[in-house]
């Protein structure tokens, strides 16, 4: 089997366009995050992959079949809801062996799968509890038991953490990364959590108003954003408005040296990761003088908030990189090594440049 | 100073008692007076049930258990037993049932499908459908006798299609005939218990739209969705999710809108047979109509009464018994 493919998919509700022609393999086994900032379609086109919503146009192939017409009941994908939609009135075990019950199977088989998965959840000694009876993350577990129970072939979950506690959110990401390996099953998780999503995926589907932007591994999303959107949405970002020079690029008063692939006076925008500027006495290019303006512990790293000649731009070292601890009002230089600068095409950058 | 006069020295004044004001009595007088007018009229019946009718005059007080006898084994008992009263709240029972039961069960699908519809629709379907509750019984119960009346009514409209004939054809008007919902040579709905229950239960499914409204509304469409990607298909949904989620409601619209019906009487003078008449018939025809027998209606308003209660209560019992399960 090849996987679950999106084809040109698109979906209008009225005028507005939620998905737009998105074209996407979720390759077999692994599991995929569709991360974007809220109302950018990654929930229109995860419900559109369950069913239960109808693509506008394009097509949905499973295995090379198609099945953009197959009604949510009978495409046999398991999927956790945002608010777990778990049963209230019956008890957790009947939750899990909900669709074995409605398939037909014998009530020795539904108890023993309900018994295998509750262990598998390790709920095991909750099966008898009614939900009300749970807590956050009990309900969350047996949301993936019941969608596990009918062994589906695409596992879905849309933002399942987001009515966990910080803490707890950070547990189930691991516990669920590490369920899902071992089930060895497609998986597609819906999250506006970047963290969430470097944290489970394999592959990150990166979407804006109902456009992919990116897809790649967290590694490549995070070191090779393709557009300005990406740099700025998976982790922090400074960035400057420039056009583009011989050898380098043009921002406010200062060149900077870098490698910019456009032709000459192209209006770009200059992307830098706070922990890729140095604050360092290492010769090089793009030495900038700056004033601390705000310091920002936050233990293992530490922020500095600094004012230069290109603006504001935040710098995040580990202690220990910076010889000298810095106050707030000290003079500084920041260093930005070319390679370490992003260049992306952004015509409203060169109204702001002139 | 003595022990006791330190105490009372380091004790904080005490709040002077609040004096009647006729703010604070107000409330009060209204509860009495409302307490008098509900009570007094219930309590007056009861004490009534209890009277002597005199023959060709009204009726006196009296402490007497004939009229309770009469309606359980009638009143030439123990020469003679009959079971005309209970037969009649037996009537009572079955109608206000199964028209509560169809009003629900025809309600509940399109109170889910407005609920389904924009807010704007619903907003204008629920209007309408509360406006249509400023309708009187009277005026409900003779739009309905116009509709099934046998000459200018539907029956006409079937006669008049051919589908009398059709259904005299294909064998089916005897059954009809058989139901009492047919003459020799054409359909009839008066007088029959169709259309006394099919009245009765247009009368109320405003209400049992209205009951379900709030309960439907607040359903949680992620679980039948759920229920969907588990390989559920509308009809499982509707009863392994929907219904169980709104078990409560159902079961409290339906209670409500049955002692509501216990009481119905136009509608039941108009297309019940008089040998299948209610209690409520009864106790007009007692109190306000030929008989004139009020301590005898006082007593089946009395057992109409307590049976509505003995049936809440027994509905709430099973329900908690349900619920435990």
């Amino acid at each position: 089997m090849s996987g679950l493919v999106l084809k040109g998919i698109s979906k209008s509700f009225g005028g507005t366009r939620a998905v737009d022609r998105v074209n996407l393999t979720f390759a077999e086994g692994q599991l995929t995050a569709l991360l974007g900032p809220s109302g950018c379609g990654k929930t229109t086109l995860l419900r559109m992959i369950a069913g239960l919503e109808a693509p506008s146009s394009g097509s949905l192939l499973l295995g090379g079949r198609d099945i953009t017409g197959l009604p949510a009941h009978k495409r046999k994908f398991g999927m956790v809801f945002q608010s777990f939609a778990l049963f209230p009135h019956l008890t957790v075990r009947d939750n899990v062996a909900y669709s074995l019950h409605i398939s037909g199977a014998s009530r020795t088989e539904a108890a023993e799968t309900a018994k295998r998965l509750l262990d598998l959840v390790q709920l095991s000694a909750f099966g008898d509890r009614r939900i009300g009876a749970l807590s956050g993350g009990q309900r969350q577990r047996v949301a993936i038991a019941r969608a596990l129970a009918q062994e589906p072939e695409v596992f879905l979950l849309d933002e399942p953490m987001s009515a966990l506690d910080a803490k707890l959110r950070e547990e189930m990401q691991v516990e669920l990364r590490l369920l899902q390996q071992r089930l060895g099953i497609t998986t597609v998780v819906v999250t506006h959590d970047q963290r969430e999503a470097m944290t489970m995926a394999d592959s990150i589907v990166v979407m804006s108003n109902g456009r992919v932007e990116q897809v790649g591994s967290p590694q490549d999303i995070y070191h090779h954003p393709d557009n300005a959107f990406v740099a700025d949405f998976i982790g922090k970002a400074n960035f400057f408005d420039g056009v583009t020079e011989p050898g380098g690029i043009r921002v406010g008063p200062m060149h900077l040296s870098a490698k910019p692939n456009f032709v000459r006076g192209s209006p770009v925008r200059v992307a830098i990761r706070p922990e890729r500027a140095c604050l360092d006495d290492e010769p090089g290019e793009n030495r900038l003088s700056a004033k601390v303006t705000f310091v920002r512990d936050l233990g293992p790293v530490r922020e500095y908030h600094l004012d230069t000649p290109l603006g504001a731009m935040v710098v995040e070292n580990a202690p220990g990189e910076v010889r000298k601890s810095l106050v707030i009002g000290d003079r500084t230089e920041v260093r930005l090594p070319p390679e370490a600068l992003h260049l992306f095409p952004d015509p409203q950058a060169a109204v702001a440049a002139e | 100073m003595t022990a006791v006069e330190r105490i009372e020295a380091e004790m904080p004044d005490r709040p002077a008692r609040a004096r009647p004001t006729p703010r604070r009595i107000l409330p009060w007088l209204l509860s009495v007076v409302i307490g008098v007018l509900c009570v007094v009229p219930f309590l007056l019946v009861i004490a009534i049930s209890f009277g002597r009718k005199i023959e060709g005059a009204a009726w006196q007080w009296d402490f007497t258990l004939a009229n309770y006898q009469r309606f359980f084994v009638g009143a030439l008992w123990p020469d003679e037993v009959t079971f005309l009263y209970l037969q009649q709240l037996g009537f009572s029972f079955w109608y206000a049932v199964i028209a509560s039961l169809l009003a629900v069960l025809t309600a509940l699908p399109f109170t889910l499908l407005l609920t389904r519809l924009s807010r704007r629709a619903q907003a204008a379907w629920l209007v309408f459908i509360l406006s249509s509750l400023s309708l009187s019984e009277v005026f409900i119960v003779m739009g309905w006798d116009i509709l099934l009346s046998n000459n200018s009514g539907l029956p006409a409209l079937i006669k008049s299609t051919g589908l009398t004939q059709w259904l005299k054809d294909v064998g089916w008007f005897q059954t009809l005939r058989d139901w009492g919902l047919a003459s020799p040579r054409n359909v009839k709905f008066k007088t029959s218990q169709f259309a006394t229950i099919l009245t009765m239960s247009y009368l109320v499914w405003p209400y049992a739209v209205i009951l379900l409204y709030p309960a439907l509304s607040r359903l949680d469409r992620s679980q039948s969705e759920a229920a969907r990607t588990m390989g559920a298909g509308g009809w499982t949904v509707a009863r392994t999710v929907i219904l169980p989620a709104i078990r409560l409601p159902l079961f409290g619209s339906t209670l409500l809108l049955f002692v509501f019906l216990l009481g119905t009487y136009v509608a039941v003078t108009v297309f019940a047979a008089p040998a299948q008449h209610t209690t409520a018939v009864a106790i007009y025809s007692n109190i306000r109509g030929a008989n004139l027998n009020a301590p005898f209606g006082a007593t089946q308003a009395v057992i109409l009464l307590l049976a509505a209660g003995l049936c809440l209560t027994l509905g709430h019992r099973l329900n908690r018994w349900a619920e435990a399960r």
